[in-house]
């Protein structure tokens, strides 16, 4: 059985549903909807993504077809997206940092920041630099003290602008890493598990090491601090003005209808503030619950992010 | 709490909790069910062309955590069908490699060396035991290394490996495998580096599309199951129509298979291939035991090995049963080994290990990590009894191996009846409905046709397509690994001979190619 045709099961079983309770939706696609999904199968922010999907077919009685279009850090997603009919038919669900950094660092990508529509944020990541707790270090400033005293650290980073941040600690405190590139935050995880690097940036799934005591948290590289270590300071607080959290973010082809970018939004934040679907569940255990910001707030976030980005880039160059 | 008080624990778990039946009076509880429903499915997978266990698993993951939430009681069902799943793609992914020489994955390429020779002999029935036998055998004992030494030993071999020994030792293999498969050492490095070439389009670690010509249907890098099929099975049927075409025009017939060989598996073959199996599940849970280089690389160390030590009278190549003994019991004693690194580290060692690990991270309850295997005084570690649980999931698979895998695979002997003229097509449906289903848009079937015509032309050439095809898989990971050792280092150049264990990793792999190229005569594949 392919997942199409259980998704197929259950939105029969959503139409059912659909039939016996009241029908409050606003906007209704005039057909199936195809989700492009950056992430790759099977992994916490494809399963996100389809769980979503699933509960949305369930609730509402759409149907939606989701498809991994991964590669180049949600890139390939968005060249593929940005030819689409914006018809309200076809949406994409990628990372901030694919339209509000790779626009910026990477040439030739293919696409602009402009080219799409944002429709909703679903989550948050939880951006820690990270090291075992057995190294005895408690802070950021224990790393920079031992760092200052001519060590050079190994520091996993999972893209180029966890490495541009890398860099612009190394200049503002005169210390030295040896950043190297890992592919995805599991990877950077499994790295400093096994000592082959001696700190590195995770986006959250150093939560249950932390609780365990195995793993701390040495910065925050969200805007705010991490939920799990409210004692440790974010980067903004140690006086680097950057930041590196991203969000999950639904997109869809520049200029779709009004009703149908509002619809997805709020059918999307009904999904995720339910507490009893398993889609909003996942997301409080993996992402540590929702982050809801859609419209103009969304596209204000959108605009702030890449004014951020492009400075951070002017300060490598 | 002693490890035993756990082992018993984690024991009860899958026996005991949630029954969906009762059987005679005994409850059987959801796991079992999950277990067997997993194996059985991952059989059908494994004999289909073109599908394998870990796409199975990427299908069933999400459709599993729907059905079972995310509780820490959904974790013995979710993991016991995803082992299910992997041990029964392994068993049956010989059938495809036996039957019609055309192997589901780069697993059991080695196992058509021989395998299809005994089919052509009218031996499929003993070929199909023969792969069952030490599949099972070797699988048990990877198994039980896995239950008595996963603790300590993962850390061990953890320890010792830093980013430049893992590019080393991603070298070693690539050598190895380049100079021990095929006819021709150079040949096979020739193919080595086609595959990286292949695999270098679109990839890599910036976000430019390289090697794209501006396309976009490149940038995101050739599909790998189009171009491990393609080459593996689509070059197999096309070489093989082309026989087929030829033997009709010479002889107005095509040649129906041979039945009525030796079809049973007696006392007399065990003895006879045990000392293969034995040694083949010890390569392969080594090579299992390591982390990142996978079952292709142990079958073929496996097969290699047994060609050395094969002392009989049907050589390796024309359908010596001990051939395909050797690569069955190597591959399969991947699987076990492989979570040893998982367990104890969180560190998946192939791709099936990487969706236990994916489960267990959406599941609440257990985390792979050193914390599995700690003992507390007076106090229960429930992860240690899920540790537990999992192993007792693995040992009910391993029985339901032994039991009705070895009826299902014999009852797959039944098609090797199929006229050949009808199989071949079957199987080229097969494979490019499977693919599609796997990535569903039309440039993954024009990639498999193109790299179709690429193994038909290499098969042509008397050149081994394993090398392209490892190379194919492996490239990107030592790419990663060697810009990650480069960094590591400091940007070193000479950092893959920066320590003693990468020097004795080069060394060797020099060894090797320098060791196989003093010309002997092998056998194409």
């Amino acid at each position: 059985m392919t997942f199409k045709s259980f998704g197929a099961a259950v939105s029969t079983a959503g139409a059912l549903a659909l039939a016996a309770g009241p029908a409050a939706a606003a906007w209704k696609p005039a057909g199936p909807i195809n989700l492009m999904i950056a992430f790759a199968a099977g992994g916490g922010a494809d399963t996100q993504a389809r769980l979503i999907s699933t509960e949305l077919e369930k609730t509402k009685g759409w149907k939606i077809i989701p498809q991994n279009v991964t590669g180049k850090g949600g890139g390939v997603m968005a060249r593929k997206l940005k030819g689409q009919p914006n018809d309200g038919l076809t949406f994409g669900i990628a990372v901030t940092q694919t339209f509000t950094y790779n626009v910026l660092a990477v040439k030739n990508v293919g696409y602009a920041a402009d080219d799409f529509t944002y429709v909703t944020t679903t989550a948050g990541t939880q951006l820690g630099l990270v090291a075992k707790s057995e190294r005895g270090w408690k802070s950021i400033e224990d790393v920079i003290a031992a760092a200052g005293a001519g060590t050079t650290f190994k520091l996993g980073a999972m893209g180029p602008k966890l490495a541009d941040l890398a860099y612009v600690t190394e200049q503002k405190f005169g210390i030295k890493f040896n950043t190297v590139m890992l592919r995805g935050g599991r990877a950077v995880l499994n790295a400093i598990t096994a000592g082959d690097v001696d700190l590195g940036w995770v986006a959250g799934i150093q939560n249950k090491g932390v609780k365990a005591g195995d793993l701390v948290n040495l910065v925050s590289g969200e805007t705010a601090r991490l939920k799990i270590s409210p004692d440790i300071p974010t980067l903004h607080e140690i006086g680097i003005p950057y930041d590196a959290g991203v969000k999950f973010l639904i997109v869809a082809p520049k200029g779709i209808p009004a009703d149908a970018r509002k619809g997805m939004a709020d059918a999307v934040a009904s999904v995720l503030t339910d507490k009893s679907t398993k889609a909003a569940q996942f997301v409080q255990r993996a992402f540590g619950g929702p982050s809801l910001i859609s419209g103009a707030a969304l596209e204000k976030l959108v605009a702030d992010s890449i004014e951020n980005n492009r400075k951070l880039i002017a300060a490598t160059q | 709490m002693g490890i035993l008080d756990h082992v018993w624990l984690g024991i009860v778990a899958v026996f005991t909790e949630a029954p969906v039946a009762t059987v005679l009076g005994l409850p059987i509880s959801i796991t079992v069910v999950m277990v067997a429903l997993g194996f059985l499915g991952g059989i059908v997978v494994g004999a289909t062309p073109g599908l394998g266990g870990p796409f199975a698993m990427a299908i069933s993951l999400p459709i599993l955590i729907t059905i079972f939430g995310f509780n820490p009681d959904a974790l013995l069902p979710v993991l016991g069908f995803l082992i299910g799943i992997m041990k029964g793609a392994t068993v049956g992914g010989a059938v495809p490699a036996i039957l019609f020489n055309t192997p589901g994955t780069p697993d059991s390429l080695m196992t058509t060396l021989d395998g299809f020779p005994m089919t052509r002999k009218g031996e499929a029935g003993k070929a199909l035991r023969i792969a069952h036998f030490s599949s099972a055998s070797g699988d048990t004992f990877s198994d039980i290394v896995l239950f008595t030494c996963a603790p300590f030993l993962a850390i061990t071999v953890e320890a010792y490996l830093d980013f430049p020994e893992k590019a080393a030792l991603i070298i070693l293999s690539l050598a190895f495998i380049s100079a021990v498969v095929g006819d021709s050492v150079w040949k096979g490095i020739l193919a080595a580096l086609f595959g990286m070439f292949a695999a270098f389009i679109g990839t890599g670690e910036d976000h430019h599309p390289r090697l794209s010509l501006g396309s976009d249907a490149l940038a995101g890098g050739l599909p790998l199951i189009s171009v491990v099929l393609g080459v593996l099975i689509l070059g197999e049927v096309f070489a093989a129509l082309e026989d087929m075409w030829r033997e009709k025009r010479a002889t107005d017939a095509i040649a129906a298979q041979a039945a009525g060989g030796d079809d049973r598996l007696k006392l007399r073959d065990i003895r006879r291939i045990l000392p293969f199996v034995g040694m083949s599940a010890g390569i392969g849970t080594m090579v299992g035991a390591l982390p990142g280089i996978g079952s292709t690389l142990a079958a073929t160390l496996g097969y290699a090995t047994g060609r050395r030590l094969h002392r009989g009278e049907v050589r390796f190549g024309d359908g010596a049963p001990e051939g395909v003994a050797a690569t069955e019991a190597a591959n399969s004693a991947v699987s076990g080994a492989n979570l040893i690194p998982v367990l104890s580290l969180g560190i998946p060692g192939n791709v099936a290990a990487v969706f236990i690990i994916l489960a267990t991270e959406t599941i609440s309850g257990f985390n792979p990590g050193p914390a599995v295997f700690r003992l507390t005084p007076d106090q229960v570690n429930a992860e240690m009894v899920v540790a537990f649980g999992l192993f007792t999931a693995m040992v009910l698979a391993n029985l339901l191996n032994w039991t009705i895998g070895g009826v299902f695979m014999r009852s797959m002997g039944i098609m090797v009846r199929i006229p050949k003229q009808r199989l071949l097509p079957i199987v080229l449906l097969l494979t490019l409905t499977a693919i599609y289903a796997q990535r569903p848009e039309m440039l993954s079937i024009y990639v498999t046709l193109f790299f179709g015509l690429v193994g038909y032309v290499m098969r042509r050439l008397r050149f081994s397509v394993l090398p392209f095809v490892i190379a194919f898989i492996l490239a990107n990971n030592l790419e990663e690994a060697v810009r990650q050792a480069f960094s590591a280092t400091g940007a070193d150049p000479w950092f893959l001979f920066s320590s003693p264990i990468s020097i004795a990793f080069m060394a060797l792999a020099a060894l090797v190619v320098v060791f196989f190229a003093r010309g002997r005569e092998r056998k194409a594949i």
